[in-house]
């Protein structure tokens, strides 16, 4: 069987000539939990972008053994849902309805099975009441609920999620937390809070400057205080605590 | 940030927000053309015409102080123009309002309609608004035939309107924290270009990321929506006393008062 994500040898550089992802090769299984972390700039939300096939860059990558290319494009999409980090940007549709069924529409179901899935990633989010609401009217933690919802409710089997714990409050992070642990899916984080990367990964991917610096075991590598201080990056209390 | 959003009362529920926003408008469209087209010397038959959007609000529970509010807001437009016609147009005419009987001009005249007309038609437009909620109206034109484009464009700028408002007033209120003293008029002009530059540059950046959440959700070019708008019986009674209403008022009562 494939693995969920492929990346080989892949590299690719800004308009203006500058690297932002060299050598990239990773591999990631179905169901588990990758963190990418590493300072701002390394490349993470690059990589994300890279692997839903919104840059082009030489060296290849693959999402559930389809690889991602212009004629693959559409199904590539159907099985990788992208959580962009701003979900002003991830909620366009005047109410989050409308917004959570876009996704399911454009994959050809039916009125009747849009309304089922729509209802049901709201539910999964917490947001069933919610449904009429415009995004403008939502809290920071519900819309970024609500951003997870729309890309829920498209079943895909792999989700990407860059830095979905910006700007909330424990409180709401607690619950991403726990919506995160609840899914099935593969997920592949972006975030520069270790907490919620000690938290929620299986597998950590230390990046910085376009590069893999490290990649694997979450307790190995982040209670590494020497490799973390090395990047910019600080030690999770999780393993701070234990140390 | 909180906004005053001119839709805030189409949120709460009443028999005139629970009629198809497609009949609203039809309605609404059909009374600003008649309003329109009235004589322009039609002053009078204009206040019979204002209970149309007086009831709709009243029915509507939306306060009649935000709906007057809002109409101050755009009304300096309109006044500027409807003020140059007393100059041009002295005319002496004779008005007579029951009793009342007095001297003026028909320029002064015209400037009353157009000002009548403006009020008019804008507490209608406000009563459609404050009764609709914005996402049944853009469903609503995308039923009545309006072109897609158009109604994707306006729902973007709903939705990203406040976002950029948001955006300005952070610049703004980066700018006051490190202006000090009293800055010359070509250095406030400098800074007012950058600052628009920079709300440029976002505005861009929105639009790329937005691009990128469409197509991550397969979208292809073509708008997908669910209808949710559904004729009822209520829809087509108030298309009835409307129209009864609009065409009454037009060809019964309008010559009785001319």
């Amino acid at each position: 069987m494939s693995n969920a994500i492929e990346i080989q040898n892949f590299s690719y550089r800004y308009p203006d000539g500058t690297s932002a992802l060299s050598d990239i090769n990773l591999a990631v299984e179905h169901g588990l939990r990758v963190a990418l972390i590493g300072p701002n700039g390394a490349g993470k939300s690059t990589l994300l972008l890279a692997m839903a096939g919104f840059i082009k860059g030489a060296g290849k990558v693959s999402i559930d053994g389809l690889e991602v290319n212009r004629k693959n494009l559409k199904e590539v999409r159907r099985r990788i849902g992208c959580c962009l980090e701003n979900p002003d940007d991830q909620l366009f549709m005047p109410t989050l309805f409308d917004d959570i069924a876009f996704g399911p529409l454009n994959l050809g179901l039916s009125p009747e099975q849009v309304r089922g899935c729509v209802a049901e990633a709201l539910a999964t989010v917490g947001l069933a009441e919610m449904a009429e609401k415009a995004p403008h009217h939502l809290s920071a933690g519900q819309k970024r609920g609500a951003a997870v919802a729309t890309i829920l409710a498209m079943s895909p089997k792999i989700i990407t999620l860059d830095e979905p714990d910006g700007s909330l409050d424990p409180r709401h992070r607690k619950n991403l937390v726990r919506l995160l642990a609840g899914l099935s899916q593969t997920l592949v984080i972006a975030t520069c809070n270790m907490n919620l990367a000690a938290v929620v990964a299986d597998r950590v991917v230390l990046m910085d400057s376009g590069m893999i610096i490290a990649d694997g075991d979450v307790q190995k590598i982040m209670s590494d205080s020497k490799l973390m201080a090395e990047h910019g990056l600080e030690v999770p209390q999780k393993f701070s605590d234990s140390n | 940030m909180h906004h005053a959003y001119i839709d805030k009362f189409a949120y709460q529920d009443s028999p005139v927000h629970r009629l198809d926003s497609r009949v609203k408008f039809l309605v609404v469209l059909v009374f600003t053309a008649v309003v329109i087209s009235l004589p322009r010397t039609s002053v009078s038959i204009l206040f019979c015409f204002a209970v149309g959007p007086f009831a709709i609000l009243v029915l509507g529970k939306v306060p009649l102080r935000f709906a007057f509010k809002h109409i101050l807001l755009v009304s300096p437009f309109i006044l500027v123009l409807a003020l140059t016609f007393p100059f041009y147009d002295r005319t002496p005419v004779t008005v007579a309002f029951g009793p009342l009987v007095w001297d003026t001009t028909l320029g002064w005249m015209r400037c009353f309609t157009i000002l009548g007309k403006f009020v008019v038609t804008v507490l209608a437009l406000i009563a459609l608004v404050s009764t609709t909620r914005f996402s049944d109206l853009l469903a609503g034109l995308q039923r009545l035939g309006v072109p897609s484009l158009l109604v994707i464009q306006l729902g973007f700028l709903y939705r990203y309107i406040f976002v950029l408002i948001d955006s300005a007033h952070h610049i703004l209120r980066a700018r006051a924290a490190r202006a000090i003293g009293k800055p010359g008029f070509n250095t406030e002009l400098k800074v007012a270009g950058g600052m628009l530059g920079s709300l440029f540059v976002r505005s861009l950046d929105t639009a790329e990321h937005i691009n990128v959440a469409m197509h991550a959700r397969g979208f292809d070019g073509n708008w997908r929506t669910i209808n949710k708008l559904q004729i009822r019986s209520a829809d087509y009674l108030f298309a009835l006393v409307a129209a009864a209403f609009i065409f009454g008022l037009y060809f019964f009562v309008r010559p009785v008062l001319q």
